[in-house]
């Protein structure tokens, strides 16, 4: 039965399977190369793009569990302040209630579920507007987050911050990644969320219970974002609850990566894209660090470069609306 | 057949919508072996009563009794699960979801170990479904989205009758298909039949209805009129029950030998849309009715969008008589040109605005109160006037077009037009999925309007109203004029059909 699983995974993937690789790598190798010509000295080398595919792996998980979301039609502002609360909780209980490791775990993952629960729920029985739902939510929990961490600053100690490195991060990430990748091709949910993202109606007519699996998705995500928040807090050592929406700013890098799933979707390879995507994401970050670029002048670049690539590489059918 | 078995009973169904009585008090049975056709006019209640059947409406009262059993079908997975299933007139497949997801969609429980899906057992047992069907070409594991609407339609008939259903609703299911289609459900159709399934088979062509059904029963208004033996009737008998009165005027043009304007209003050059039309050359003339007709994908419907100037990467001319070169749609408004789509829902009304809005959108210039000021007496006048010109089916023009009948809503169309006052009308597939009463009042307008001076291309899929209503009918094969058959009484749909395959 395995090597049948396996074997239907592979042919799933339709024919563009080996073009999307082809894109995503050459993007990888522009992007590189670009900053490598203009800056020589300071970029690139090879230990410096293993620890710009560190710091990717963190949006890139984060936005694994998104891509669920995403492709259901929905969209979630939250995501800064649930990973910050997220953080904050975990960092709690490691440390104050000294639970350790198993404190940030759980308490990361378990918050960031709950998160997304109540995400999905207020979406579900408010009938509102997801992106309204969130941005309303997402000031709420950074209001939590801000109560919990009593204004300190909440620093995660050296001997818990194993997910901060390399052979820390990485089993987590491959961990995250075959989760998500068996929910999204070897269970209902996976093709429910497709069949909802595709018709609503029609998948309500089928007997499918169109509101849980929404909500499911919220909570996969939510999770997803739990775990981002253990690998941010480890390699950042530390978290501030922020205030004001200023979590939002975090929102940014996981949402970039999931549109790269979702525009690779049709090569049938949507979660290889979100990481690589991401990886191009933050070798052009790193790129504009390694200039000394103003930082204006780095997120009108990134801006306008992000767009680019999208533009690139999702072709719109000739005559398809775009909202 | 004296001993036919009773498959389903339908007993004292109602259901409203709002103020609408869409079905009364209607009753019938239907029996083992038989395809069962069901007939009305649009809003006669057809769909409403399948709808509830299958679980896509909740029922009201009444009740439908299956093999002596009462069933309420909850959805359509639970509809199945007794023994029923639907196929649909639009596309009942889903995106992003491979063929095998599409066909076990809500019933892939029996792949799932824990929570894990083996989807290769699933595949697996699509392919055998697929290659029992005849359908080898159409592979499992790929996506739904790399086949095009007929074989995704020949996927929803896996999908809907793989287990051997005890009763199979079939909703104008042919009208979207060409006829290559329509054999391949009508040979499906006769299997479910033989093995003593029943099909319940909608469909508003008469002559298809009296060909591949049994038995018919005939609703209207949401009444139950009368079920008759297909063998007993003929397509006049239907259409007087149907309507509820002899059918009576001419149904198509009448007139034959009378000649045809030289002047050409409308001409293409050397038209052509990469990948779908080639070449084409085409003149319009005065108070002409030109038919194209052909396979669905003959590239015959990319044709009315090339001379509307709503094409992409067309080349070639689209010339008025007065030397004006149509390359977009402004263009053509302002030239007077009108232009309805096949895929009336997508492309021809808005669905979310009112009657009103719809009639006026490509008239707004004219209804100004001052400057830029739409005036909204003017703007009423003209849809009511128009509207009641065409004899729209409605409560008032503030009513939303998605509440209308496809009929109604064809008609909202044509009275933008006509309320444009435009001269060349470019109609794709006009009369699709619509009744004969609302059918007649079409050609009857078209018949007129040709007589007063303007101009209609019509692009239909229907043979019968090609050769009926034009004076010239172009047939089109893979994306080229193949053929052109003049107005004759002599005509026949086998005329057309050799030009086309």
């Amino acid at each position: 039965m395995d090597t049948n699983v396996a074997v239907a995974g592979k042919k799933k993937q339709t024919n563009g399977y080996v073009k999307g690789y082809a894109i995503l790598i050459a993007l990888v190798i522009a992007s590189w190369a670009v900053f490598k010509i203009i800056t020589p000295h300071n970029f690139g080398s090879p230990s410096q793009m293993l620890s710009y595919f560190q710091a990717s792996l963190m949006a890139s998980i984060g936005a694994i569990g998104f891509y669920f979301v995403m492709v259901m039609g929905m969209f979630d502002f939250s995501i800064g302040a649930n990973i910050m609360l997220s953080a904050i909780v975990g960092c709690k209980l490691a440390v104050t209630f000294g639970w350790g490791y198993a404190g940030i775990i759980i308490g990361s993952i378990v918050c960031g579920a709950i998160v997304g629960l109540l995400n999905g729920i207020f979406y579900v029985k408010l009938h509102i507007p997801s992106m309204i739902v969130t941005t309303g939510l997402a000031l709420i929990y950074e209001a939590l987050a801000s109560y919990i961490a009593g204004g300190v600053e909440q620093t995660l100690p050296s001997n818990l911050r194993i997910f901060g490195k390399l052979q820390g991060a990485i089993p987590l990430a491959i961990v995250a990644f075959i989760v998500a990748y068996v929910f999204l091709n070897y269970t209902k949910i996976g093709t429910y969320t497709y069949a909802i993202g595709s018709n609503e109606g029609v998948t309500k007519n089928m007997g499918i219970n169109v509101n849980k699996y929404k909500v499911l998705a919220f909570i996969i995500s939510g999770a997803f974002f739990g775990i981002e928040a253990i690998l941010t807090i480890s390699y950042g050592s530390s978290m501030v609850a922020q205030t004001g929406m200023a979590s939002m700013s975090r929102n940014f890098i996981p949402t970039m990566g999931c549109f790269f799933g979702l525009a690779f979707k049709k090569y049938g390879m949507p979660l290889p894209a979100i990481i690589i995507g991401e990886f191009v994401i933050n070798i052009i970050f790193y790129g504009f660090i390694a200039l000394g670029a103003p930082t204006a002048i780095q997120d009108l670049i990134t801006g306008l470069a992000l767009l680019i690539i999208i533009t690139l590489t999702t072709k719109v059918r000739k005559g398809e609306i775009v909202k | 057949m004296s001993e036919k078995e009773v498959r389903l009973q339908v007993r004292n169904i109602s259901k409203t919508f709002g103020i609408t009585k869409a079905l009364k008090d209607v009753s019938f049975d239907l029996y083992k072996g038989e395809i069962h056709a069901l007939i009305g006019e649009n809003g006669s209640g057809k769909s409403t009563l399948t709808n509830m059947l299958t679980g896509i409406y909740s029922m009201e009262t009444g009740k439908f009794i299956l093999d002596g059993e009462e069933v309420h079908p909850k959805d359509q997975v639970d509809a199945n699960d007794h023994g029923i299933s639907i196929i649909v007139q639009e596309q009942g497949t889903l995106d992003g979801l491979t063929v095998a997801e599409n066909i076990f969609l809500g019933h892939e429980q029996r792949f799932i170990k824990g929570i894990i899906r083996n989807t290769g057992a699933m595949n697996k047992a699509a392919n055998d479904l697929l290659k029992k069907y005849g359908f080898e070409r159409i592979k499992a594991n790929r996506m739904v989205d790399d086949y095009n609407f007929e074989d995704r339609k020949l996927v929803e008939i896996v999908k809907a009758t793989y287990f051997e259903p005890k009763v199979v609703v079939v909703d104008e299911t042919t009208t979207a298909l060409s006829q290559e289609g329509r054999e391949e459900l009508y040979k499906h159709m006769r299997r479910i039949r033989d093995y003593g399934g029943t099909v319940i088979f909608i469909s508003h062509d008469l002559d298809e209805v009296l060909n591949m059904s049994d038995t018919i029963t005939i609703l209207r208004d949401g009444d139950y009129i009368d079920t008759v033996d297909a063998k007993d009737v003929t397509s006049d008998d239907l259409k007087r029950l149907m309507v509820g009165r002899e059918v009576t005027g001419n149904y198509y043009r009448s007139d034959y030998g009378e000649k045809v304007s030289d002047e050409v209003v409308l001409s293409a050059k050397n038209v052509s849309v990469p990948g779908l039309i080639d070449d084409i050359n085409l003149d319009l003339h005065k108070g002409e009715i030109l038919g194209i007709g052909g396979l669905s994908e003959s590239g015959m419907h990319e044709v009315g969008k090339a001379l509307f100037g709503a094409s992409y990467d067309r080349t070639g001319e689209v010339v008025l008589g007065d030397g004006t070169h149509i390359n977009d749609i402004p263009t053509a408004i302002r030239h007077s040109i009108a232009y309805t789509s096949k895929d009336r829902d997508n492309e021809s009304v808005v669905m979310n605005q009112s009657i009103g809005d719809n009639i006026t959108l490509p008239s707004l210039g004219k209804l100004t109160a001052f400057g830029p000021f739409i005036s909204d007496r003017k703007k009423n006048a003209f849809a009511n006037k128009y509207a009641k010109e065409i004899s729209v089916k409605m409560v008032n023009i503030n009513q939303f077009v998605s509440k209308l009948s496809g009929g109604n809503k064809q008609k909202v169309v044509l009275a933008r037009w006509i309320g444009a006052d435009s001269d060349i009308l470019i109609l794709d597939s006009p009369t699709r999925g619509i009744d004969i009463k609302v059918k007649q009042d079409i050609y009857q307008l078209m018949d007129s309007m040709r007589k007063q001076g303007k101009s209609v291309l019509m692009i239909s899929e229907e043979l019968m109203e090609l050769i009926g209503m034009c004076d010239n009918i172009l047939i089109m094969k893979d994306g080229k004029i193949n053929g052109e058959v003049k107005r004759d009484p002599s005509v026949t749909e086998n005329d057309l059909i050799a030009k086309m395959v």
